[in-house]
């Protein structure tokens, strides 16, 4: 009695592995197949992943995040001497641009009284902290403390204080995914401030640059020239700041962003009225 | 040494599974190699599991750490999960002919699987989901796999022992 019974057992258990097996890979692909769908299952999974298993993954990696943020404030404590002289600099500097700046207001709210213009205001949705990153390995994305609840939808514009910072892509109950602007796979209509020269920029891949794809009638900006959001393809509202013209070649150009990728704490999410 | 008493080395290897997970998905400002390092040892650590302590539960572990990746890092199922679930198909029909290899032969498998998988994930990437090819960061773990490989496979065996 006691081999057969082994025998069926055997049988049973393989089986249950082997449907286990073609149950997985079967799944896989229907996933990879259906992964950019916005089925019930793919939003669920996503949903878990940014609210369950990155707070797991970041509870893990807090020894390695407790080390990194040492070093930051040592090099921060070590340079601060230096950084004060800086800002002093800067604030003496930063005075005379405010009283220049207060008197362009007042002459172009007058100005605009006179035209008759209506304003393109921006329309501030949430200030979200940053719960976490991952634009080390392949993509350039950043996690937010803030979901569909608190109104955040696909394709909003993400600011912070020195211009764009990338494009909302995926929300959940409470964090959305957010790609940064060097990402190479986000692309924005931009255009000079000086020439008004429309163009498209991707990122350059290193985290930096961004990179001309494309230059309206081929006409390139001049060094040093700003570039703001042209606001053509209607996903980013016009006149966001992005970045300075760094270097120009024969059919591309290159832009520093205005917004250090590397000191990211806290970002609006804006829509334009 | 009490605690891994009640640990046996594929516990330890999953142990490391996790860690290595979790580091690899929470970018360093400060230190971006820290990233590509863990990133590689996970890789190493799924292989070393597949050849050494290959069981079926690993197709379920194969399964949920690929959805992760690709949704951590790209946005999108794909690329890892085909990877790893490939890797694991490939092993079982492979295995008779890698029992009668040397050692030395199996390092240097363990090694080009390593090189080849990093590689076909950065491909399927290309290809599922548009993401442009950088053989700068390629290069980069490459090299941190040359690093890190002899120091890994040297714990591994400890830890199996």
């Amino acid at each position: 009695m006691a081999p057969k019974f082994q025998i069926k057992v055997f049988q049973i258990s393989s089986l249950v592995k082997n449907f286990i097996i073609i149950s997985i890979v079967t799944l896989s692909f229907l996933l990879v197949f259906f992964s950019k769908s916005d089925l019930y299952l793919i939003n669920g999974i996503k949903n878990i992943s940014s609210s369950v298993i990155i707070p797991i993954t970041r509870a893990i990696s807090a020894p390695v995040n407790a080390f990194s943020n040492f070093v930051d404030e040592y090099n921060n404590f070590r340079s601060l001497k230096f950084e004060n002289k800086i800002l002093q600099e800067e604030i003496i500097r930063l005075k005379k641009w405010q009283t220049l700046a207060i008197q362009n207001s007042r002459e172009n709210k007058v100005l605009k009284k006179l035209l008759n213009a209506t304003d393109n205001n921006l329309t501030l949705v949430k200030t979200a902290s940053l719960i976490n990153r991952n634009d080390t390995l392949y993509t350039k994305l950043i996690n937010l403390n803030a979901g569909y609840d608190d109104k955040i939808m696909k394709n909003m514009s993400v600011i912070n204080e020195r211009g764009l910072v990338g494009k909302v892509i995926d929300t959940t109950a409470n964090n959305s995914r957010v790609i940064l602007l060097t990402d190479p796979n986000l692309s924005i209509s931009v255009k000079s401030i000086s020439d008004g020269i429309f163009s498209l920029l991707t990122g350059k891949g290193d985290g930096k640059y961004l990179v001309s794809s494309f230059v309206k009638e081929n006409k390139m900006p001049r060094l040093g020239d700003i570039v703001v959001t042209s606001g053509t393809t209607q996903i980013f509202p016009v006149d966001l700041l992005v970045g300075k013209v760094a270097k120009v070649e024969k059919n591309r150009f290159f832009v520093l962003p205005f917004v250090d990728f590397k000191n990211i704490d806290y970002v609006q999410i804006v829509t334009s009225e | 040494m009490e605690f891994s008493k009640f640990l046996n080395s594929s516990s330890k290897l999953n142990i490391i599974l996790i860690i290595s997970f979790s580091i690899s998905v929470n970018s360093f400002i400060l230190f971006p190699n820290v990233n590509n390092a863990f990133y590689i040892l996970f890789h190493l650590t799924l292989i070393y599991l597949i050849f050494y302590h290959y069981h079926y539960y690993l197709y379920v572990l194969a399964f949920i750490y690929g959805i992760l990746f690709d949704l951590l890092l790209l946005n999108n199922i794909g690329a890892h999960l085909i990877t790893f679930l490939s890797l694991l198909t490939l092993f079982i029909f492979l295995r008779r002919y890698l029992i009668r290899l040397s050692s030395y032969q199996i390092i240097f498998i363990y090694f080009i699987t390593l090189v080849i998988l990093l590689l076909i994930e950065q491909l399927l990437a290309i290809l599922i989901h548009n993401y442009k090819f950088n053989f700068s960061s390629f290069f980069n773990f490459f090299l941190i796999s040359l690093i890190i490989f002899i120091p890994t496979v040297f714990l591994f065996t400890k830890l199996d022992k």
